[in-house]
């Protein structure tokens, strides 16, 4: 039985200076904040330590800084100590210029969510096997939905 | 080779085997050699939506994409909001929202064992469980006053208390439903036409499921013991005793005798909740004060409560939170950032048919055409869901 | 002026009668609509539903089936631009009518038959097996993916059903030395009935008889959640009627020889033969009838198989024991003289 704190020390001592910060966050949170460059290496070694799926792709828009923050949330099933954490993995994005290396190579089990996440939140992923529209339609030409200036359009009847 | 060996073969979304979603197949002979789930033809942007909506409004709108299930993802949504409130429900209340949520994976998974019997023909476990699946939507609607969305879940507690003659109402159902397991196992569990279609197609591999990151049953029918309930217990988990069921197989089968079993064990879990539950307040204390004096009274008679406007200005804390909740389909993941206002910068659910959709792509090719229906059933994938 | 007399004479003219009334049109368009009915109240009653109930209450929705044909009746018959529209238009109404010719062929009773003839039970054979070929156009005429892969799969299936439902038939033909349905009956009241003699060609019959008309577990070329409807997807209207009615026509008559060849036909009979064709023809049609319940009865009980599967058990079951039962008549014949 590992305790958080413990987990949280390995894997600073394992990732060294590829991450430049490690938080922890109880219950059950390890918050690792990755320049986007190291991205795809630190995920190679958390899947070498036994973190073997991603649960959430997430991307978040914000517009003053004018940065998309991306969070993979990857935990374990095989290792019942590490599948009592889970861990986010964030870098931030230009939001001029969202590209990043696709973690499917890594983590097969990303494939939708990263696609999802090109979709909605409009970042690129390099090497993604099939980086095209999942849920939007596929001829979408407005910017993507989940940024913070696209406005949803309501018929005045909004509560 | 040649492009004209193969044929495309488009299945949905206006096909009676496909739900609300299409199929890209190509065929080589009657063999799938390549397939290609195209979801979002029911995309309701509830991640949007819910960015300009207050945190109690949500409760409502996390449920509308998977009605099947409503009770489970309710509780991740809550459990995630609970988080960064920092609040907690009273012991009462954990226990009330443990027997709604495992009623409602009850009828969730007789709805998953039904639709996946239409689909390789059987109809009648179709009726069969459809019918039986009432009776568990019957107590819901006992417990909550609804029958399928029952937003019952707020945060700090539930919505109403136990109501009279509740338990003997669910030993009835459940000493029915054990009978009626029994018939379901003579009709569609034993049926040979049924083993001949279900065994040895489909297979997931153990560590295939793992890489491609399945969730639920599925997960577990391929060998990993891996429930939300155990590994991170939430509610009343940690004071009821039940298995985990794990078969080995990874077969359409294997997955619909994990459910199966499921459906037992789920019993077993809401006998327990009823005999051990604790009495007390079901809503936060802090909470209980934002209630005006009358409607305390009223409501500690009639064990309804009814929540203040109050709460329309809930405001959680800066930060992020995360939730998982092993719902009926399998892992339900919330995922909450909060700028300190009342509505959430940024709401992400990933619902468990979302994290199944791979399995199709990597499992149909090298079956046959028939075997479309036969594991998709099987996976007890609903589009809605999925496209959220 | 032709006189009442004559009517009735026209009537129970043999030709006339057999194509016509019994066991032609009008028992057929009753034993359809009374079975369709069945099935779906035999369902319902297994699925703890009502099934069709409102049209005609007191009787339970008995008449359901004419209300539904009366609504194909009135559905426009649309055809799709890509279809080839002679073929699309002709192949049901042609595989309808070959399914249906060779009732003039079964006979009522030993005095009471359209034709008489050597082969008749042949004939019947012979002209079952043309309508299958119209299935096959359908798909093609359809151009439609579903209707495609439909009609392929029918096309397995007639090799997999023809081959060991003629070979159990023959086993028979062997055992009653004749092909004369007529003759077969009349040796079947002699000895016992042909399902004691032969009861492995019977079981042969039976499953292949399911196989030839679609009945689950073998309902595979329709197969509503893979295919649609298969090879009839396209269709709508009266012409999706022919279609649906195509396969009940042949379980109607396959059940019937089922009850000439295995079942001893018309026999027992106590009244004297002057009710003759009445008499002969209720026993024949309650024998076809448990046979075809049995066949409807299918449904609520197995999901369908999968193609491969099918044609699995076509080949290496039926077949095989259709060779068996082959065999057994053989001995049986030798035993005897």
């Amino acid at each position: 039985m590992m305790s958080l704190n413990e987990l949280k020390e390995m894997i600073e001592k394992e990732l060294g200076a590829l991450a430049f910060k490690v938080d922890s966050e109880a219950p059950n949170l390890i918050i690792i904040n990755v320049e986007a460059p190291n991205l795809f290496e630190v995920a190679f070694k958390l899947n070498h330590m036994g973190f073997d799926h991603v649960k959430v792709v997430t991307g978040t828009d914000y517009p003053i800084e004018k940065k998309i923050e991306l969070v993979y949330h990857v935990s374990s099933y095989t290792n019942i100590d590490l599948a009592k954490v889970i861990i986010a993995l964030k870098i931030r994005l230009d939001k001029s210029n969202p590209k990043v290396k696709s973690l499917v190579k890594i983590w097969p089990s990303a494939e939708y969510l990263e696609r999802e996440t090109y979709d909605l939140v409009g970042i690129i992923f390099e090497d993604h096997p099939k980086l095209e529209r999942l849920l939007l339609p596929s001829d979408w030409d407005q910017i993507p939905p989940l940024w913070k200036d696209f406005k949803i359009k309501t018929e005045g009847i909004d509560a | 080779m040649s492009e004209d060996k193969f044929m495309q073969v488009l299945i949905g979304p206006q096909h009676p085997g496909s739900g609300h979603m299409r199929f890209i197949v190509k065929m080589d002979g009657d063999i799938i050699s390549e397939f290609e789930p195209d979801i979002g033809y029911v995309h309701r942007a509830v991640e949007k939506i819910a960015e300009s909506k207050r945190y109690i409004q949500i409760v409502p709108l996390v449920e509308r994409p998977i009605l099947a299930d409503t009770a489970n993802i309710n509780l991740g949504y809550i459990l995630a909001l609970e988080r960064l409130l920092g609040i907690d429900a009273p012991p009462r209340a954990q226990y009330l929202r443990t027997l709604l949520a495992e009623i409602n994976r009850i009828h969730s998974h007789l709805y998953g064992l039904g639709i996946h019997g239409i689909m390789i023909g059987s109809s009648t476990i179709f009726m069969w469980c459809f019918a039986d699946r009432e009776i568990w939507i019957e107590l819901a609607q006992e417990l909550t006053g609804a029958r399928i969305t029952y937003s019952y879940m707020i945060p700090g507690g539930v919505r109403r208390d136990l109501p009279n003659g509740f338990n003997e109402k669910l030993s009835k159902a459940i000493a029915y439903m054990e009978e009626r397991l029994k018939d379901y196992e003579k009709i569609f569990i034993n049926n040979p036409v049924v083993t001949a279609r279900l065994i040895d197609v489909g297979i997931i591999k153990k560590d295939d499921a793992i890489k491609l990151g399945i969730v639920g049953p599925n997960l577990r029918a391929s060998g990993v013991a891996y429930d939300v309930r155990k590994i991170e217990p939430y509610c009343a988990y940690p004071e009821i005793d039940f298995d985990i069921i794990v078969r080995k197989e990874g077969d359409a089968y294997s997955r619909v005798l994990v459910r199966f079993e499921e459906i037992k064990q789920s019993m077993k879990i809401v006998k327990q909740v009823v005999e051990k539950i604790p009495s007390g307040p079901i809503i936060n204390e802090s909470y209980l004060k934002l209630i005006p004096p009358k409607l305390r009274e009223k409501a500690e008679q009639t064990g309804i409560w009814k929540m203040p406007a109050i709460f329309i200005n809930l405001k959680p804390r800066k930060g992020e939170a995360i939730s998982r909740v092993e719902a009926g389909r399998g892992e339900v993941t919330h995922y909450i950032v909060s700028d300190g206002s009342p509505n959430p910068y940024r709401f992400r659910v990933v619902t468990p048919s979302f994290r199944n959709l791979i399995a199709f792509k990597y499992t149909m090719p090298g079956h046959r055409l028939a075997d479309i229906p036969a594991i998709y059933g099987s996976l007890d994938y609903f589009p809605p869901s999925a496209d959220r | 002026m032709i006189s009442l007399d004559q009517i009735i004479r026209l009537i129970f003219f043999p030709p006339i009668f057999i194509t016509i009334v019994f066991p032609g049109l009008i028992a057929l368009l009753i034993v359809i609509v009374f079975l369709i009915w069945l099935e779906r109240k035999i369902a319902a009653k297994v699925q703890l539903r009502y099934g069709p109930l409102y049209i005609l209450k007191p009787l339970g929705g008995v008449i359901q089936t004419v209300a539904d044909l009366l609504r194909y009746l009135f559905a426009e018959v649309i055809i799709p631009r890509r279809a080839d529209k002679f073929s699309f238009i002709m192949a049901p109404i042609l595989s309808f009518g070959f399914a249906f010719i060779p009732i003039v062929a079964l006979p009522i009773s030993s005095k009471y038959f359209a034709f008489k003839s050597d082969l008749s039970l042949l004939v019947v054979l012979a002209l079952l097996t043309i309508a299958p070929i119209f299935i096959l156009i359908i798909g093609w005429a359809s151009d439609n993916k579903f209707s495609f892969i439909g009609s392929l799969r029918e096309g397995y299936m007639i090799m997999a059903y023809e081959v060991p439902l003629f070979l159990s038939v023959l086993a028979m033909a062997i055992l009653y030395n004749t092909l004369d349905i007529i003759e077969i009956v009349e040796t079947q009241s002699k000895w016992v009935w042909g399902i004691l003699l032969n009861p492995i060609a019977a079981f042969v019959f039976l499953i292949c008889t399911f196989m030839m008309t679609a009945r689950f577990p073998f309902e595979i070329s329709e197969a509503e959640q893979e295919i649609v409807m298969g090879p009839f997807t396209e269709y709508t209207g009266i012409i999706f009627g022919l279609c649906m009615s195509y396969s009940y026509i042949k379980l109607y008559i396959l059940s019937l020889l089922f009850a000439y060849l295995f079942l001893g036909g018309w026999y027992p009979i106590v009244w004297p033969f002057t009710l003759n064709p009445i008499m002969p023809g209720i026993i024949t049609l309650i024998k076809g009838l448990i046979v075809m319940i049995i066949g409807i009865f299918l449904r609520s009980v197995y999901p369908r198989f999968r193609v491969d599967q099918t044609l699995r058990i076509g080949w290496e079951g039926m077949f095989v024991l259709s060779i068996v039962a082959l065999i057994l008549s053989f001995s049986l014949v030798i035993l005897v003289k």
